[in-house]
């Protein structure tokens, strides 16, 4: 079997190609060859998260990923939630103002994890977060602040959405 | 003064200021040791026991030196004489000398000891080189128990250490013998707690950099103590420290774990200076499991002599800790069994008291200091058997504790273990989690019994937790290493930025920012013109470091010291400006004006003249502004609380869930409100883990049974209820009335927990003396499994 391999990866909206070890984590291959760091590695078994990105659309765990599957898929990693001018995401913010991380090893993984939680279901309860990063370890927070800052996470896009369809049918009704 | 819509009541500190420090983190930008890459760096890894006790014959590394890639392989026995091994501190009740060298020689006294350090080009070679090596291993008989590890027909792990004591100490004060004679009621419970591991979420790691800047060797590494390190690498490569440059980067959780010296960097440095490049070690979790300390793994027989209306006269306990192959250095291997034993009255009021404790040493990974040290299964042993009180003399488990903490009219207490209780609010703590708890409704609901056949069970647990050590109190009894001084550095930039500098590393306790809020307050600085650099000994003057709730006491304390001495030198700068007299000015918002503000001159403009025009400034007034201060608050405060755990047990299972959960507590003036509430709830989640989930196995031949995330458990978000958390806090008697508290949560989390499932088994006639309260250990304690022991 080939030693090495080449792959074509959309990282973050970047288009790399590259040439890597069959062996090479799709983690390693982000911190190491693409320098993105931000993506942590907890345990390299797939247990507690920290890896955590998102690959083509669904979270993934990237300590348990090959570099080469990733070939022809679209990756976002932390690196990837600011916007283009360098402002921080809104679960970003929340996360920085309700003190969702102490050491801030897992937020990685966390903002990953949360992010794909609130796509899939805007309006979770309590008990639907706490599922959802059930497969996140934070070692520091006891979770609460976490938790919370997902809640209010959703509460703000709901409200930003229920003003927006208000704005919306007003200028309907002006025009 | 200042004025700032974030602050409460005008003032930075007892605000939740949103941290500064967290926004790399948060973005991803967070450089933690693994992050770091220096050109031309090599990679190291280690080949570790698969043996819990062995002679190792040969070590032969031929085949692994021969792999393309491969720069280095280096076995102990090369070590020798080149470097000195660490020495268990002696220490007045150490039971003998326990040496450790940096890679194994001749013996091997647990899995997972380093035998042989492979340098190669890249980690991945590394590892494939160390599985190149042969070695041969000679099984010796194994300690795995230290109840048999101290008969005299053991096997030694030391042949200095006879009964393989590596600590013991007996311990009496007041008439014990007396108060159990004369007791209207004695009580006794055995009581034991497995081994368990701080599983900080970055694990260890050290990047050792040659002739880096004007230093022989720089270090990065993940770790609490930044100087102490220094020290200890200097001291054992044989260099000066002022080659030695320590830097911290941004660190994922120490917990103690991060606060020993251990081999694996002292090799990464010395092979740094032997290859004359950058070395890189990262530890994986696999090797985390078994070369990083371990921690509790205790057997306590408790008893409390008592008078007929509950008063704790003395109470005597038993102590075994298994600590391991070897004297954690530094710490020694006193940690746990001296603490344990020694805080064991907590916040009760307590006469008399008598103890033997030893530390037994096994073929296990070291026991270090982790969370709170000791108390947790002191408090825990005690908290059930205070229950068990109650119930001979049915009084209920709020009353029997109120008759026993000390009130705050009776302080300062010198307790029977001789530590002074002052300013601290435990019954005030209980009364608020009773009364917040609804714990008469609790009580209630429980007897009218759940209609889901659970088992419901509540638990309620005080406790005390001493921070702050200054000088005058040691960390553990006994233990040689006393830190108890420790320096920050203000300096006000030319710009009129104020920078604090200090060796106390955070791995998330926000210490950075509180400091920020302290200078903020005796400066009348804007929040924003302050900034803070830490963990670098090459820019922050000296400290122990961060650990027993200590960085916040000595930091704060430190940063008010130099800080008013440096408002005093802005000050007669501006008086001199102004042409005004020192009395008349004031800082606000970083402005220096009058009191009636028709004069002033705002920060900035007062540092660049004083650095730049310095020639039309008198120099007596002009000393500079960097200043640099010690803070030592002598006497430790007391923190303490009180917690409430309710769990629901089913008794089908043997699953216990924690279903809701009240902490009172007193933790001194809040400096960020909302980083105490993230370290108090933190504390408890690790304490539900200590209590129902973490749990290191090891068989009996010593070979970890427990080496992965899947088998260790630690909490998810699942297993942790909504904490419900209060405050009832009085000012310590240390600058700025702060206490402690990353710790002390831990342990009324695990007193509270095992209450309360001791307290929902009672209800089927069953008890539990182990813990973690695992499915297995509730079923025995219900009956339903049959009993090992």
């Amino acid at each position: 079997m080939a030693r090495e391999l080449p792959i074509r990866v959309t990282v973050n909206g970047k288009i790399y190609e590259r040439t890597v070890p069959v062996r090479l984590s799709l983690a390693d291959f982000l911190r190491e060859h693409l320098h993105l760091t931000g993506t942590h590695l907890g345990c390299e078994h797939g247990v507690c998260g920290a890896c955590t990105i998102s690959l083509n659309g669904r979270s993934a765990r990237a300590c348990l990923t090959l570099a080469v599957q990733a070939d022809g898929a679209d990756v976002v990693t932390v690196e990837g939630l600011r916007a283009e001018d360098g402002t921080r995401h809104p679960l970003q913010q929340i996360f920085l103002e309700n003190f969702a991380l102490q050491c801030g090893y897992c937020t990685p993984g966390m903002l990953i994890t949360a992010l794909e939680l609130l796509r899939d279901n805007p309006n979770p309860t309590e008990r639907e977060v706490r599922e959802a990063l059930s497969g996140n370890i934070c070692r520091c927070s006891g979770y609460q602040a976490i938790v919370d800052a997902v809640l209010i996470a959703a509460r703000q896009s709901g409200a930003a959405r229920a003003n927006a369809q208000a704005s919306e049918a007003t200028s309907r009704s002006s025009v | 003064m200042t004025s700032d819509a974030r602050f409460v009541n005008l003032k930075a500190v007892g605000s939740p200021v949103i941290p500064d420090e967290a926004i790399p983190l948060v973005e991803g930008d967070g450089r933690f040791l693994n992050d770091i890459k220096l050109p031309g760096m090599y990679q190291l890894a280690f080949l570790r026991s698969q043996h819990a006790h062995a002679r190792l014959n040969y070590v032969d590394a031929g085949k692994a030196r021969q792999l393309p890639g491969v720069i280095r392989v280096l076995t102990g026995k090369e070590l020798l004489g080149k470097v000195d091994p660490f020495r268990s501190m002696p220490n007045r009740f150490s039971g003998g000398e326990s040496i450790q060298h940096w890679l194994a020689v001749d013996k091997v006294r647990f899995c997972g000891e380093a035998i042989c350090a492979v340098v190669a080009e890249d980690r991945a070679t590394a590892e494939d080189a160390c599985e190149l090596i042969e070695v041969e291993y000679e099984p010796l008989p194994a300690v795995t128990d230290p109840r048999l590890g101290e008969q005299d027909d053991a096997p030694l792990v030391h042949a200095e250490c006879k009964n393989n004591y590596l600590i013991k100490r007996e311990y009496q004060r007041g008439d014990v013998d007396a108060a159990f004679r004369n007791a209207h009621v004695v009580v006794k419970r055995p009581f034991r707690i497995g081994r368990k591991q701080a599983l900080c979420l970055e694990s260890r790691g050290c990047v050792a950099g040659y002739r880096e800047s004007t230093f022989t060797l720089t270090v990065w590494i993940s770790h609490q103590l930044p100087y102490v390190v220094r020290h200890y690498l200097a001291k054992h490569l044989r260099l000066a420290e002022t080659d030695i440059r320590v830097i911290v980067p941004h660190t994922g959780g120490g917990f103690g774990q991060k606060a020993s010296i251990y081999p694996e960097e002292f090799v990464c440095g010395y092979l740094a200076l032997q290859l004359r490049r950058p070395v890189k070690w990262v530890e994986d979790r696999l090797e985390n499991m078994v070369a990083s300390t371990h921690a509790r793994d205790q057997y306590i027989e408790l008893q409390i002599a008592a008078d007929k209306n509950g008063r704790i006269l003395a109470i005597s306990s038993d102590v075994w800790v298994d600590v391991g192959a070897y004297s954690t250095y530094l710490w020694s291997a006193g940690m746990e069994p001296l603490q344990t034993a020694g805080l064991m009255p907590g916040p009760y009021r307590i006469e008399a008291m008598r103890y033997r404790t030893r530390g037994v040493a096994t073929n296990k990974t070291p026991v270090g200091p982790y969370r709170a040290v000791g108390r947790p299964s002191a408090s825990a042993s005690l908290e059930l058997l205070i229950d068990e009180l109650g119930r001979r003399l049915k009084l209920d488990p709020v009353e029997i504790r109120q008759r026993n903490l000390i009130p705050l009219e009776a302080m300062p207490y010198r307790n029977a273990n001789n530590l002074v209780h002052d300013n601290v609010n435990y019954l005030p703590c209980l009364k608020l989690a009773v009364a917040k708890s609804g714990y008469e409704r609790l009580r209630k609901e429980q007897h009218e019994g759940k209609p889901n056949g659970k088992l419901r069970g509540i638990g309620v647990a005080c406790y005390a937790e001493l921070t702050g050590l200054g000088t005058s109190t040691a960390v553990g009894p006994g233990t040689l290493l006393q830190p108890g001084r420790d320096a920050v550095t203000l300096r006000l930039e030319t710009t009129g930025v104020l920078t604090i500098a200090a060796a106390l590393p955070s791995q998330g306790q926000r210490i950075m920012t509180a400091m920020r809020q302290v200078a903020c307050d005796e400066l009348g600085m804007r929040l924003e013109d302050i900034t803070s650099i830490s963990n670098d000994t090459a820019a922050a003057p000296y400290g122990f470091g961060t650990f027993a709730s200590r960085t916040a006491v000595f930091g704060s304390g430190a940063t008010i010291i130099a800080a008013r001495e440096l408002r005093q030198r802005i000050l007669a700068i501006g008086a001199f400006l102004l042409d005004v007299p020192v009395a008349d000015l004031t800082i606000t918002n970083s402005v220096v004006h009058t009191l009636d503000r028709s004069k002033s001159i705002v920060l900035k403009d007062l540092t660049e003249k004083s650095y730049f025009s310095a020639k039309s400034i008198p120099q007596e007034l002009n000393p500079g502004f960097e200043v640099t201060a010690f803070y030592d608050p002598k006497f430790g405060s007391f923190a303490g609380g009180a917690h409430i755990a309710v769990v629901d047990v089913d008794p089908k299972t043997g699953e216990v869930e924690v279903v809701r959960y009240v902490a009172a507590e007193d933790v001194g003036t809040l400096i960020n409100p909302a980083v105490v509430e993230g370290q108090i709830i933190g504390g408890i989640a690790q304490g539900i883990g200590e209590a129902l989930l973490e749990e290191l196995v090891y068989d009996e031949t010593g070979q970890p049974r427990t080496m992965t995330l899947a088998d260790y458990l630690v909490p998810s978000a699942l297993e942790i209820p909504r904490i419900e958390l209060h405050h009832a806090n009085v000012p310590s008697a240390a600058l700025g009335g702060f206490k402690g508290c990353g710790e002390g949560s831990i342990i009324g989390a695990l007193g509270s927990v095992a209450c309360a499932v001791a307290d929902a088994l009672s209800q089927h006639g069953g008890d539990i003396h182990e813990f973690p309260a695992t499915p297995e250990r509730v079923l025995k304690g219900l009956g339903v499994l049959a009993s090992t022991q």
